[in-house]
């Protein structure tokens, strides 16, 4: 078939250029459904919307790190959260105005002579003092969809809510239970009111931590240490007190015991004693009354013998001639010889 | 093949052109010709015209934070009392929300002016019935703390409430509470006051318990010895009692017990180092006097 060299141009023409068009349209194409690929980086997630509504529900509507893909809008969008698994929220009244620089460094600005409410940030106790204290909450997500689509700044309420807390805690504690009587006591207060009010916002998270920091002002830091001092002090005198205590009661006690004991010590010789004599008594009874005088003489030659050769000087005098006096004299020596021969040999 | 390429494009165009999306966390308004004429509130895939002819306005929909600054309001009871309030409120009535707010560039900034005005008078309102130990207490019952948030709550919201506002707060607490700059300094000069007070305290109390306990102490201690002493009494006076049921046996015959006792006395006495003088009518040395001895031929001497 002759085929007309102009027409066959055209038709030239029109195939290339349907190739250009198909081109273009498959690059759309893929231009349309590759805008739905998307990465979730580390420490963020995402969360997917078809028409609007999150895909999933409480923790299953999160995509972990990695690719992924969703219709492209209008059908699907998705949402990135920064994420870290517990997140961590600091109150933001109730402390001094400090910086970050300071904060590391462990100093602090000087202290004036009063706080500037504008700056100075502090909470007044049900004593109307004025102390810093400052919480620190961490906190788990238990609820992202009520987290993101419900709150357009869900940590800064959860902020306010720890800074309401603080101040909520502070004005039905005084001072002292803040300081020293009930940290405790505070600390859960502050908790308490916080998971309170978190629970009522339905802000859907979960309080994992809550520490609570509080001292007194800068400005009154000597007699604030001055007191805790006179404590101490006093608990040392009590302590030596008791001490004392100790001493003299077991002093006591230990004499007391020695008392007693000794007392019972002569009564059971006593008692033995006489026991003994009681069984002398009678076994000596029938030979003496066998024969009383025999049984006598025989007892005090006896006696006599055994005492006669303990006797260091036995000395006798005999009768001398009535009405001519007769003298006797002693020179005694009590002193055992041994003794003082000894130190005479030197 | 070309043709379904095609067929899909078109598609997706339309889709562009004439569907768009209300997220779950929006409320939009959709306008006419720049009138509103059809407000939605839940999320979803919704027709409309494409623009010119129509266009959609969206609002964040989710519960906003504001906080107001610290201003001054005066207690019942004359002090002055610094505070600032945060609430968080949110877009309920979207065709009541769009005339009021939607001519501004800030549609929601300039909403929050609003609050912060109606709060400045709800607050002074609210204060100013309260003395201040509603705020600061210790017994649970008197600290009215919550209680004055519910009332400045209540107020504000029936202020947005009556403007028709088209927005709700959802909840109003205190952020901070403080004194005035110059009052801080003479609560301080009261705290130091405090203290003293305070350690005076423990130091007097401190002595006076320590007194206390030693001279409770020593009373005790003087106690038990005396208890001790009349126990050992007793215990003696027991010894003796049952020695004496013994000493019943001596009555059989007092002569020999006599004589029984006189001799261990003796021995006992003269147990050692002693010396002895005996005159010859001592037995057994009155042997002497007895045959034998030099004695007998002094008969002048001898009876």
């Amino acid at each position: 078939m002759p085929v007309d060299s102009g027409s066959q141009a055209l038709s030239e023409a029109l195939r290339s250029s349907f190739v250009v068009v198909k081109f273009v349209m498959v690059v759309l194409l893929v231009v349309f459904f590759g805008s739905g690929l998307f990465t979730v980086q580390e420490g963020e997630r995402a969360i997917k919307l078809r028409f609007g509504k999150p895909v999933g529900a409480g923790e299953g509507a999160l995509l972990g790190p990695g690719l992924h893909w969703s219709w492209p809008y209008p059908i699907e969008e998705y949402e990135k959260i920064p994420i870290t698994a517990i997140q961590t929220i600091q109150s933001s009244v109730g402390w001094y105005q400090t910086t970050p620089e300071q904060e590391l460094a462990g100093t602090e600005p000087p202290a004036g002579p009063s706080l500037n409410p504008a700056a100075d940030g502090y909470v007044l106790t049900s004593d109307a003092n004025i102390v810093h204290s400052r919480a620190s909450v961490q906190y788990r997500i238990s609820d992202p969809i009520s987290y993101i689509f419900d709150f357009n700044n869900a940590s800064n309420t959860v902020r306010n809510a720890l800074d309401n807390s603080l101040l909520w805690a502070a004005s039905r504690h005084t001072v002292d239970q803040m300081l020293t009587r009930d940290v405790i006591g505070f600390t859960d207060a502050v908790r308490n009111r916080l998971e309170a009010l978190l629970a009522d916002h339905k802000l859907g998270i979960v309080v994992e931590q809550c520490a609570v920091v509080t001292i007194p002002p800068r400005q009154l830091k000597e007699p604030f240490a001055n007191v805790l001092k006179a404590e101490i002090n006093r608990n040392k005198l009590l302590q030596e007190a008791r001490s004392y205590e100790n001493q003299v009661l077991s002093k006591a006690s230990a004499d007391a015991a020695g008392q007693v004991n000794l007392a019972e010590a002569d009564r059971v010789r006593l008692v033995a004693e006489v026991e003994s004599r009681a069984r002398q008594f009678q076994d000596l009874l029938p030979k003496y009354e066998a024969n009383p005088k025999l049984f006598v003489e025989q007892r005090i030659s006896e006696v006599m013998g055994r005492v006669l050769t303990n006797v260091q000087d036995k000395i006798f005098v005999s009768q001398g001639s009535p009405g001519a006096p007769r003298e006797l004299r002693l020179l005694l020596n009590r002193e055992p010889v041994r003794k003082t021969a000894a130190p005479a040999t030197k | 093949m070309t043709l379904t390429i095609g067929i899909l494009l078109i598609l997706i165009v339309g889709l562009l052109l004439f569907v768009f999306q209300v997220r779950q966390s929006e409320v939009v308004v959709v306008t006419t010709f720049g009138k509103p004429t059809r407000p939605i509130k839940d999320p979803g895939a919704y027709f409309k015209l494409p623009w010119p002819i129509q266009n959609v306005h969206r609002f964040d929909q989710r519960v906003q934070n504001f906080e107001d600054k610290m201003n001054e309001g005066l207690t019942s009871d004359s002090f002055n009392l610094l505070s600032s309030v945060y609430v968080g409120w949110k877009i309920t009535d979207a065709t009541a929300f769009f005339p009021k707010f939607a001519g501004s560039s800030k549609p929601m900034a300039e909403a929050e002016r609003v609050l912060e005005r109606l709060l400045g008078n709800a607050k002074a309102a609210v204060i100013g019935k309260h003395p201040l130990a509603d705020f600061l207490s210790t017994d649970a019952s008197e600290n009215r703390f919550a209680q004055i948030e519910q009332e400045i709550l209540d107020s504000v919201r029936g202020q947005v409430k009556a403007n028709n506002y088209g927005i709700d707060l959802e909840f109003l607490r205190f952020k901070r509470l403080g004194l005035p700059e110059a009052v801080t300094q003479s609560v301080f000069e009261r705290m130091t006051a405090e203290r003293q007070v305070l350690i005076n305290k423990s130091q007097f109390e401190g002595e006076a318990e320590a007194q206390k306990i030693r001279s409770e102490a020593e009373s005790r201690a003087v106690a038990m010895i005396g208890d001790a002493e009349a126990e050992a009494t007793r215990i003696r006076g027991r010894g003796e009692a049952e020695a004496a049921e013994s000493l019943a046996v001596f009555q059989k015959n007092p002569e020999l017990a006599n004589f029984i006792f006189k001799l261990n006395a003796l021995e006992s006495a003269l147990r050692e180092k002693s010396t002895l003088v005996f005159d010859q009518n001592t037995s057994p040395f009155d042997l002497f006097r007895g045959v034998g001895t030099n004695l007998v031929s002094r008969p002048g001497k001898t009876q």
